[in-house]
């Protein structure tokens, strides 16, 4: 974590240390706790091989959902509030004004790119950048700059929009936006870039945070975006990641096959 | 245009598809001139492979004509003839710069599919699953060819299509596998396998250094190639008790310096072992049978290499023991053949090397299905069987 960069938001970019349960301090668990992680373990491979032999595409999402488990299954959580996706991908359950409830779900992965930190940011703030780097699920303009009218085809036909202001930027290191004025779903994000060890390139970290209103209406908000919204994130630094490197973004669409009237992806 | 397409395990058929288009800006089309089997293909036609969708484009080992450009192509021109690796590669990514080409972080499109079994996304391949970007392959008429500057390679005048095709693949996965090995003048390679790439690999052991290279298989016609074109020793490995007696009578007990596994997921065997093995693969139980893995890591002499080209997905019973008792050093990778296309072809126009007998039978796109059959069941002597796709 770089000292110098001021630390964006309320909420640390850094997981809290994983392992460490309340009240037990040496991050061990007893033999009761550690059976349901076994179970889940024993479920996710079963899941994983299961998958595997399937030889199709649902073989795959079973062999990913076994994947998640066994993830899942050899971590401990660390507080009884955060429900764990990953690493740094959280829903974290908050108390809001009368004792509501609320999701925040937090997406946050880093990619080393080739390149330097400052180009990388120059290249991040280029206008059609954006809406090239999120279009695997949004469509982002750019009214102008430092502004930025966001559009999430949800599911159901429902589509979510927002307009998001930068609210602070820190050249060749750190450019965080908020949405605002009223929103289904109010986020905020952030990418970081940070010189990466030898000849990598840049490290860099995106992170999104949706912080529904409680209630009903938050809780649907969120489901508006996907079954996976852990992708997300990664999803759009690979894009960004090919961008960068390559001038273009890897597809397979179209692509000839003998299904779909003879394109399919 | 018509294509040989994948329609579910064991189900081969040819289809009239869409034309393939220029997608991306670094993009080429290519009238396919050449393709050929490869035994990798097998693993997914077998259904041990998973992520293949019914009606995908199958083929990963060709050559062709480019027809179409895209707007950033700037040095391959329409009219090249050309041989394309079958790893797809961007040029550009770290891995890339550091000839590490199967490993190109900017061409697979669905990574994430794989990220749950290796942690991280490998380049993508023509025809070869989703989980490797899910690209049509090239067992077709046409072919898109993305990054086309860095993955096609100009075929010289002098050289003949057969000749340059297996510059594909099998002849820089061969060539790769006796690299791996670090062969120093006097030392002793055995290479298990002696299909296209074993073959490859052995010629690749000679040209790299080595003084005697055995090739082990079980079929006589494969194992003649191997005496007859490639200069190896042979071992028939169902014709002798123990291979690994065979090999240490060979050697002077000391076992050979190098091994390289050119077999894979569905290695053949004898005994108790490989019946076992066949059982619990057939209940899909593992993916994996490694009998000529196994063998490789026993035989080899302490200290020695092994060299893995052959493609695994999950095996049990690995025996790691032997290797770090043995203190081998395993290397492996798929092929990184932008690395070594320039210099096999070189080798090809010096005479050095002639990879066309690797071609033994020839046919139309639309007698594809049956070709693979014969290609499966290694009837008929079939090596590789080449299609002519127009």
């Amino acid at each position: 974590m770089s000292d110098t960069i001021p630390q964006p938001g309320a909420l640390s970019p850094t997981a809290p240390p994983r392992g460490v349960l309340p009240g037990r301090r040496d991050g061990r668990l007893s033999p009761d706790d550690r059976l349901p992680q076994l179970a889940s373990a024993l479920v996710g491979g079963a899941l994983l091989t299961l998958g595997l032999r399937r030889g199709r595409l649902g073989g795959v999402a079973m062999a990913l959902a076994g994947g998640g488990l066994l993830f899942r299954g050899t971590r401990s959580e660390p507080e009884p509030h955060v429900r764990k996706h990953g690493i740094t991908v959280r829903t974290l359950r908050r108390q809001r004004g009368q004792g509501a409830q609320v999701e925040l779900t937090v997406l946050q992965r880093s990619l080393t790119i080739n390149g330097a930190p400052d180009a990388l940011y120059r290249r991040w703030l280029e206008a059609e950048t954006l809406n090239q780097v999120m279009g695997h699920f949004a469509d982002v303009t750019s009214p102008r700059a430092g502004q930025q009218h966001w559009k999430v085809p949800g599911v159901f036909g429902k589509v979510l929009e927002w307009d998001a202001k930068v609210v602070e930027e820190h050249p060749g290191e750190l450019l965080r936006w908020e949405s605002v004025g009223g929103t289904e779903l109010p986020n905020e994000g952030w990418v970081r870039f940070r010189r990466a060890p030898r000849d990598w390139g840049t490290e860099v970290t995106l992170r999104l945070v949706f912080d529904p209103p409680g209630g009903v209406v938050g809780e649907k908000a969120v489901k508006l975006l996907g079954a996976v919204p852990a992708a997300l994130a990664l999803k759009a630094l690979k894009r960004f990641k090919s961008l960068v490197e390559t001038g273009e973004i890897p597809t397979t669409r179209p692509n000839p096959a003998a299904r779909e009237g003879g394109y399919a992806s | 245009m018509r294509a040989l397409c994948w329609n579910g395990i064991n189900d081969l058929g040819v289809e009239t598809v869409g034309d393939p288009r220029i997608v991306n800006p670094h993009d080429a089309i290519l009238h396919v001139t050449m393709s050929t089997t490869c035994g990798s293909d097998l693993h997914f036609i077998d259904g041990y492979i998973p992520t293949m969708r019914k009606g995908d484009v199958i083929g990963h080992e060709f050559m062709g004509e480019v027809v179409e450009t895209g707007p950033a192509v700037k040095e391959v021109r329409v009219g090249d003839r050309v041989v394309v690796p079958s790893f797809i590669c961007c040029g550009s990514c770290w891995y890339c710069e550091h000839d590490l080409w199967s490993l190109c972080d900017n061409t697979n499109p669905k990574g994430e599919l794989q990220e749950p079994l290796l942690g991280y996304q490998t380049a993508g391949i023509y025809g070869y699953t989703h989980a490797f970007g899910g690209y049509a392959g090239a067992h077709a008429q046409y072919v898109r060819v993305p990054h086309a500057d860095t993955d096609c390679f100009k075929v010289p005048d002098g050289v003949r299509d057969e000749q340059a095709l297996f510059l594909s693949d099998a002849a820089p996965t061969g060539y790769m596998g006796a690299d791996f090995c670090d062969l120093q003048p006097g030392q002793t390679v055995a290479v298990w396998g002696c299909g296209g790439v074993g073959l490859m690999a052995q010629k690749a052991a000679f040209l790299l250094g080595a003084e005697r290279v055995i090739g082990i298989d079980r079929f006589p016609e494969r194992l003649k190639l191997a005496r007859e074109k490639v200069g190896a020793e042979t071992i028939s490995y169902e014709e002798v008790d123990s291979v690994l007696d065979v090999l240490k009578e060979l050697t002077g007990g000391r076992g050979p310096d190098a091994c390289i596994d050119a077999v894979g997921m569905e290695a053949h065997g004898t005994g108790v072992g490989y019946a076992y093995e066949r059982a619990k693969q057939a209940l899909r139980l593992h993916t994996d049978r490694g009998q000529a893995l196994r063998q490789a890591v026993l035989a080899c002499r302490k200290g020695g290499t092994l060299s893995v080209l052959g493609v695994y997905g999950l095996m049990d019973a690995f025996p790691m023991g032997a290797i770090m008792n043995k203190g081998l050093t395993v290397r492996s990778a798929q092929q990184h053949g932008q690395k070594y296309l320039p210099r096999l072809m070189e080798h090809v126009v010096k005479g050095e090397l002639d990879p066309s007998f690797l071609a033994t039978h020839r046919f139309s796109l639309e007698d594809a299905p049956r070709a693979y059959e014969l290609f499966k069941k290694k009837q008929d002597g079939c090596v590789r069987a080449v299609f002519l796709p127009n």
